[in-house]
């Protein structure tokens, strides 16, 4: 069951398991990284330029940037793993039938752990031009 | 009381806005997965997702993630500090007024291109 409570001693002692107390830290450390990296990303992509105006080129040129694959690579990470263990609060609070909680988790976990390893692909694979040396 | 007071508004809203983004996750990296096909289907995507209809999609995103960050710090000051929770109603409005003060610059800033042809 996820954990509700206002600190970190509370949280330690409703914690039905030791990785769901893991998962209350991991929110909040997750979370206030997040802060920064996605507001930071959303400036870059949406104020500095205008978010209609990004092509191939734009979004090559980018992930051809080491610094960019790390910032990127980090911030999918986090958001995937925060956002989908928020869901599974969510879940958990509003879908009472057994199996369909079962069913709806392992359908969300599937996508995400698709859409880590795909998004974590397309960052390693730009340049194009410098595959295969 | 809780029920039907700030606190209660506050979460759901992160609730609403934190699923909202999630799913727009699950889109906005697929999106950019098209991009490993090549310039061809990468453009074709790049562009159907430029749609005056899937841009205001995108505000509404921008939106959400401003308010969840913004009401995610007040739950760590709840959580971290002996004053927040005493503070909470108050730390919540305080929210509000940030969102605003930043969400009504970037309306101003976005919604002309979104109308205006785009930012080509």
């Amino acid at each position: 069951m996820a954990i509700k409570t206002r600190n970190f001693n509370e949280a330690r002692q409703q914690a039905s398991t030791n990785i769901e107390l893991i998962w209350w830290v991991f929110m909040r450390v997750s979370g206030v990284l997040l802060v920064f990296l996605v507001l930071g990303h959303i400036y870059m992509n949406n104020i500095l330029i205008s978010n209609t105006s990004i092509d191939y080129d734009y979004v090559a040129s980018r992930f051809s940037q080491p610094l960019i694959k790390v910032y990127d690579l980090v911030m999918l990470a986090l958001a995937m793993l925060h956002g989908t263990n928020g869901l599974r609060y969510v879940i958990d609070d509003y879908v009472h039938h057994a199996g369909w909680r079962s069913f709806i988790k392992f359908v969300l976990y599937f996508l995400v752990a698709l859409l880590i390893a795909t998004g974590t692909m397309v960052l390693f694979s730009f340049p194009f031009n410098k595959v295969g040396g | 009381m809780y029920r039907g007071r700030e606190g209660q508004w506050a979460f759901y809203l992160h609730r609403i806005t934190g699923v909202a983004i999630l799913l727009y996750l699950l889109v906005h990296v697929g999106e950019l997965t098209a991009a490993m096909f090549g310039a061809k289907y990468s453009n074709a995507i790049l562009e159907f997702f430029h749609q005056p209809l899937f841009q205001l999609g995108l505000l509404g995103v921008i939106g959400a993630v401003l308010y969840h960050a913004l009401n995610g710090l007040r739950i760590l000051i709840m959580d971290f500090t002996s004053w927040g929770t005493r503070m909470q109603q108050k730390l919540w409005y305080g929210v509000l007024v940030l969102f605003a003060l930043l969400y009504i610059p970037t309306m101003i800033k976005i919604l002309p291109e979104i109308f205006g042809g785009g930012g080509h």
